[in-house]
């Protein structure tokens, strides 16, 4: 019989430096996986490992980590590590980037919960992020178009984990991102109410957002999770 | 919760029949599908030809309809939103959501950038209103690639240089639309002076690859795009690739100040097309892809015009040579976004490692190179790579050409050495400041480049020497400003632009060009928030609009303290 994935043994071929410590990587593994596997876990929302088939993306910019050397900081979810490399998730630098991040995108959402434990707020609360210092964006109006999942993108963070989830994971490709620049946002088929799309409601846009933007409608939001019992604990 | 039992109902049963009659979702009309294949003609149906389609549809119903764009993505074999989210990418495109409404007879673009608004675009747009005609719509644009001429209006696809609202008025009323006449050498013109014959050398074995790729390095010629890569280096990482491997050529420039590519394009193409193909053979290539912006109507249709010629009578046997239009989208002149955009989707950066020289277009080995660098690699290999390297100033090598607009005398395109202060700049070549102008401050590499006072126009401007002062050349483009000017102004401008042209992927470059934007209106700038806020972006965005975009922000505090205190 043929091996299956998991009676694979992997074997740690690289050995680089996270924080200080020496760790070992598998040869495909990024930063973030392997960090995880060694007990850090790394802030990050445009990417969620526990949920089969969604591959990273590197567009949130929140699990940044500086590479000894490098003149950029590199995002962890996307970045693998090679031999000797030093990586740091703690430098002042990259705890500014990951700060920074947040903050942008608390200023960009509505301080209404959709979800008890918006991803977005999680990371906030644990890296400290106050108040955001600029100034709001005006509020998306909410589509409850469709009869089992409730739009609310001013809760949206565009982290497209919902188009990868339609167009990638499910082959649906219902969910898109519209415009650009500030402009830019989800959208459904040609930018129609959810409920007038092709879309056929199978939900894994709804478990793969991070913040309840997608979220199950007729749902009191207080008994609604995101992401529940995953990666929850913070490392500090 | 209902009663049990009524799932075997009567009305359940209808209700699912009803459903079946109606699927869900947007359905293709016949009408539209028929106007679309129409449009499309014998347009290859594949999904890299999905911006060229995009085009055919536009330009045949001056719009784009959603039920043509859900025939379209029907024939393209491709999801709605597919279609929908690449269409509303780029502003060329112009969507029409109510079948009631028509488009505008005629489009006037008023470019708003740097150098136009300096000399007045605000006031043109705003002069323009209502004197067109309702069916005439004014829009304002990100630069033209015109700046010498500014303001710049396009009425319809023609420049109307220096524009005031009579010559803008008298250009739409006798419907003067066209792209505008350019006289280039032609092929049989260039041939006739030798050229091509450096490339059939390459082709026939009469130059060894080897010299070629010495002569390319030992020249110090770089990519005049704006990162400055050397050029040869770069040939021979891309030729050790394995597998097959394209050259992809960026006719994209869309910096604020800058239409040097124009220029040379407008005057000889052959020679960037001569330089293309030595490039590709010394790669081992047989695909080229041009891309060019579609704010140069005029030199895509002599383009299309000189390839023609060229293919139909080629000095030794050409590689595949594809032309591929831009729709609108400064971004699309970042190098991966532009591989994005040739493919058929949004113009948006990818995250690197890979490079595109190890994976790019359509996932080979890809040589991309700016216009003007292709323009230079024959006069390298015939005059010899000590010529280039010989020609610069003040310690530094090679030639520039600077792209000059704003408050000098006669702004335009100038070949100077590398090197040459801002103050030698404006007195040999543009015949000093304007009359009754005194030097403000400059930028030395458009809107991205940062901003210098006038106190730094005695630095010597190339790649590597402005990155003490914050700044960089970029594609030299030089903006000169004058003490009639607001440097915090033009910087607002510059970030306005960036806000506008970010691809809205990532998040510092996203909300970071919004924020700065609305930051930099204050009377007081606040300069802590400030400073965080360009950190980010500098460190955390994917590309090089997000990273340089806080340059002219900062600048401003640092150079210019007294107009935000």
């Amino acid at each position: 019989m043929a091996a299956q994935p998991q009676d694979v043994q992997q074997t740690e071929t690289i050995r680089f430096t996270l924080d200080g410590q020496q760790i070992g990587a598998y040869a495909d593994e990024t930063i973030w996986e392997a960090a995880r596997r060694h007990g850090v876990v790394i802030p990050h929302l445009c990417y969620k490992p526990d949920q089969a088939g969604l591959r990273p993306d590197g567009n949130c910019r929140v699990c940044m980590c500086e590479v000894k050397g490098e003149r950029l900081l590199q995002p962890s979810c996307w970045r693998k590590p090679t031999e000797g490399m030093e990586v740091s998730t703690h430098s002042e630098r990259a705890l500014h980037s990951q700060k920074m991040v947040l903050e942008l995108l608390e200023a960009d959402t509505t301080d209404t919960a959709y979800v008890a434990d918006s991803r977005l707020d999680h990371w906030a609360r644990a890296l400290g992020v106050g108040k955001p210092r600029f100034s709001r964006r005006e509020e998306p109006q909410p589509d409850f178009s469709h009869p089992a999942i409730a739009v609310n993108l001013a809760a949206c963070i565009q982290c497209t984990l919902c188009v990868r989830a339609c167009r990638e994971v499910q082959g649906n490709d219902v969910i898109g991102y519209a415009l650009r620049g500030g402009e830019s946002h989800i959208m459904f088929d040609m930018d129609d109410p959810m409920g007038n799309s092709t879309c056929v409601g199978c939900g894994e846009c709804v478990a793969a957002c991070p913040t309840g933007a997608l979220s199950n409608a007729g749902v009191d939001p207080t008994r609604q999770w995101a992401w529940q019992g995953q990666e929850s604990e913070v490392k500090a | 919760m209902s009663a049990p039992g009524n799932v075997a109902s009567g009305d359940f049963t209808r209700r699912r029949k009803r459903k079946r009659a109606q699927p869900k979702g947007r359905q293709v009309e016949p009408a539209a599908l028929a106007a679309v294949r129409e449009a499309l003609g014998d347009m290859p149906r594949r999904r890299d030809m999905l911006l060229e389609g995009l085009h055919r549809i536009n330009d045949r119903f001056g719009c784009l309809r959603v039920e043509h764009l859900t025939a379209f993505a029907d024939e393209l074999r491709l999801s709605l939103t597919e279609v929908y989210e690449v269409a509303t990418f780029y502003h060329h495109f112009d969507i029409i959501r109510d079948p009631a409404v028509e488009p505008p007879a005629l489009t006037v673009r008023v470019c708003d950038s740097v150098s136009c608004a300096m000399c007045g675009s605000e006031q043109l747009i705003e002069s323009l209103k209502g004197k067109l005609g309702a069916n005439v719509r004014i829009q304002r644009v990100p630069c033209v690639g015109r700046c010498a001429d500014a303001p710049v209006a396009i009425c319809g696809q023609k420049p109307v240089p220096a524009a005031t609202v009579e010559r803008v008025a008298a250009a739409a009323n006798a419907h003067d639309v066209a792209p505008e006449a350019i006289t280039p050498i032609g092929y049989a013109e260039y041939r006739k002076h030798g050229g091509y014959a450096t490339w059939v050398e390459c082709v026939t074995g009469k130059r060894a690859r080897e010299a070629v790729l010495k002569t390319m390095e030992d020249s110090s010629l770089r990519g005049l795009g704006g990162a400055g890569f050397p050029t040869g280096r770069k040939w021979r990482l891309v030729g050790k690739e394995p597998g097959l491997k394209v050259v992809a050529i960026n006719i994209d420039e869309g910096e604020p100040g800058t239409f040097k590519d124009r220029h040379f394009l407008e005057r000889d193409p052959h020679r960037f097309l001569e330089g293309t193909l030595i490039a590709a053979w010394a790669i081992g290539s047989h695909e080229v892809y041009l891309y060019i912006r579609d704010e140069y109507p005029a030199c895509r249709l002599m383009l299309e015009r000189e390839l023609a010629a060229l293919k139909a009578d080629p000095p030794a046997t050409l590689p595949e040579i594809h032309l591929r239009r831009g729709a609108g989208a400064y971004i699309a002149g970042e190098e991966s976004a532009m591989i994005e955009s040739i493919e058929g989707k949004r113009a948006m950066p990818r995250l690197r490692p890979p490079y595109v020289a190890q994976n790019g277009l359509f996932g080979l080995a890809t040589l991309e190179q700016n216009m003007e660098t292709m323009h230079w690699v024959r006069d390298v290999l015939e005059k010899g790579a000590e010529w280039f390297a010989a020609q610069g100033r003040h310690g530094r090598k090679g030639l520039r050409t600077f792209s000059v607009s704003g408050r000098v005398k006669q702004p335009g395109v100038y070949q100077a050495p590398a090197g040459i202060t801002l103050r030698e700049l404006v007195d040999e070549y543009c015949g000093g400041m304007q009359d009754g102008h005194e030097l403000y401050g400059y930028f030395p590499g458009g809107a991205s480049g940062g901003i210098l006072p006038a106190a730094q126009a005695d630095i010597p401007l190339d790649f590597d020497t402005l990155q003490p002062y914050g700044c960089f050349i970029g594609s030299a483009a030089i903006i000169v400003f004058s003490k009639a000017d607001k440097a915090r102004a033009l910087a607002r401008n510059a970030m306005r632009f960036f806000s506008h042209e970010s691809c809205g992927q990532c998040t510092p470059c996203r909300v970071g060009t919004a924020k700065a934007t609305e930051l930099m209106g204050a009377e007081h700038w606040d300069q802590p928030l400030m400073e965080d806020l360009s950190r980010v972006m500098v460190d955390a965005s994917i590309c090089g609009l997000g990273q340089a975009a806080p340059n002219t922000m900062n600048c401003v505090l640092k150079y210019f303290p007294d107009e935000v205190a």
